[in-house]
């Protein structure tokens, strides 16, 4: 039996055969084993020269400098260390936050978190296709505003913001914004200095790295260049923002991964348009099949869509063994939670639940979409003949 | 979510699914609210000789919906449906939350149970639709 088409890369991503033979290196090579901070002897600055080559790297493929990059464990780090950092800094300043209801949970619980705390939050609805009114963030600022966190793509629709307008807005506004990019490296062009953003949450694992490394890009174009609260400390590494030894073989993992997918965007980009489009023909013939997202500012390695007449747990189950999808539901329990990123674009709950994330990536072929419109056809058919709809 | 063996199997298989042209019927549950399920049985001489079902619903549900489909046939017509929600539950090992779910299909099951028995009582000599048919004949 086949293994399940992998379409999840919405989710993760393989890591790169030579991004793995340089992790590799690091890990069982003479040289690199130091602890990057110790500058006492060779091996610790053999180390910080591989760490600081990643560096540059990662500043490279996303338009920053690399004294702009501190590495995380992940994207769920950075924002966490962007939101509370920034709340923290600047807590006599203001205690307002705005931030939309299509964000990624870790940017809206550690929202909820502070407004626990006593802090206030504006949670901006997008339009139905899942873009954000750039007028709307101008609408929504107050005195006491002191950030906004707006994500580039999103992970569920894959719908791009226009964050170089919303940045203009918090410029002129004095706010400061924070951009979660986790989903936007190798799928669309990254731009950190020309984007305007003060803060941009990143990840390795969606863009073919390692996981457990990720970065937060700390901006020092304004005056005064920023400021955060660091979330942890013992050792002052990273600028004093992100305390702990760095896992240098994570570290330059990234790094190859996204020296990587700069290199390969335009490729990427041309070769899987076609394959998303093909899928939507696909599926969109059908019938009942609605596209979630507008299509017009969608990165090409996201499709989502609902379909009529299916409840979504039946839906997911009746193709798991075929393809690794994802639902539009939390569907890890019996009390499957509508996907709120949906909801958010007008979608009524049974459409909500009753839908398919096909993440494309670097391995998706022709015959693993034909092959998906197939299986997908197969089980809605049956679903809503069981279901008589 | 993980399915047991006996789910997963009927689940893929529903060979029940449908409808009885002259059977009793019985639904429970709501399409908006994520969960419908209707039974259609066939009586002959106070026996569930055949039986229908549709469900929109989870696979759990689907999956006990046809087995009941299967498994009731042979047993003699009550109100209650031939297997407990316990016994089903145990078998399908349906988590906790979703036993509202199998309430759903008790439900649907009783109402066309119920349909077939308040049919009976009005017939004198037949029990069912098909029966009936016969007798007239």
């Amino acid at each position: 039996m086949n293994p399940p088409i992998y379409l999840d890369h919405a989710a993760t991503t393989p890591v790169d055969e030579r991004v793995a033979a340089k992790m590799l290196e690091v890990l069982t090579g003479p040289r690199w084993f130091g602890n990057c901070a110790s500058d006492s002897h060779d091996y610790g600055e053999a180390a910080a020269a591989v760490v600081e080559d990643a560096r540059a790297q990662v500043a490279n493929a996303v338009g920053a400098q690399p004294s702009e990059v501190v590495f995380t464990s992940g994207a769920t780090e950075s924002n966490n260390l962007a939101i509370w950092g920034v709340a923290h800094y600047y807590r006599q300043r203001g205690r307002h936050i705005v931030t939309v209801r299509t964000e990624h949970k870790a940017v809206l619980d550690p929202c909820r978190e502070l407004e626990r705390r006593g802090w206030s939050v504006t949670y901006l609805a997008p339009d139905r296709g899942g873009r954000l009114d750039p007028q709307a963030v101008a609408g929504a600022l107050r005195p006491d505003t002191v950030l906004i966190s707006v994500m580039h793509v999103n992970n569920e629709i894959g719908v791009i913001q226009d964050i170089a307008a919303i940045a203009a807005i918090c410029t002129r506004h004095g706010a400061w914004l924070h951009v979660d990019a986790a989903q936007s490296m190798g799928k669309c062009a990254v731009s950190f200095a020309a984007s305007g953003a003060d803060l941009m949450s990143l990840s390795a694992h969606k863009a073919y790295g390692p996981k457990g490394v990720g970065a937060l890009l700390v901006s020092r174009a304004r005056t005064p260049a920023i400021q955060l609260a660091p979330l942890q400390f013992g050792g002052g590494q990273e600028r004093g923002l992100r305390a702990g030894t760095l896992p240098t073989h994570q570290v330059v993992g990234m790094g190859a991964a996204f020296e990587l997918a700069a290199a390969n965007l335009p490729n990427d980009a041309m070769r899987i348009a076609p394959l998303q489009q093909r899928l939507w023909q696909g599926l969109g013939a059908i019938g009942g099949v609605l596209r979630n997202g507008d299509a017009r500012h969608c990165v090409p390695q996201l499709l989502n869509v609902s379909f009529e007449g299916v409840e979504g747990e039946s839906l997911l189950a009746a193709v798991r063994g075929d393809l690794a999808v994802s639902t539009g539901s939390a569907c890890t329990s019996a009390t499957a939670e509508p996907s709120y990123v949906l909801r958010a674009l007008g979608r009524d709950e049974r459409l909500s639940e009753s839908s398919l994330r096909f993440g494309l990536g670097r391995s998706t072929c022709e015959a693993d979409v034909d092959t998906a419109i197939a299986v997908v056809r197969h089980a809605v058919v049956r679903l809503r003949r069981i279901a008589g709809t | 979510m993980k399915y047991n063996e006996l789910t997963r199997r009927y689940f893929e298989s529903t060979s029940k699914a449908g409808m009885l042209p002259d059977g009793f019927r019985g639904a429970a549950g709501h399409l908006a609210q994520g969960t419908w399920v209707q039974f259609d049985l066939r009586i002959e001489a106070a026996s569930i000789a055949e039986v229908r079902f549709l469900a929109f619903a989870c696979p759990h549900t689907i999956a006990v919906s046809a087995w009941l489909a299967e498994n009731s046939v042979g047993h003699a017509l009550r109100l209650e449906m031939p297997y407990s929600i316990a016994v089903l539950r145990e078998l399908f090992e349906v988590p906790v939350e979703k036993l509202g779910r199998l309430i759903i299909v008790e439900d649907a099951w009783r109402a066309a149970a119920a349909a077939a028995i308040d049919s009976a009582a009005n017939a004198p000599i037949s029990v069912s639709r098909a029966d009936r048919r016969v007798t007239d004949a």
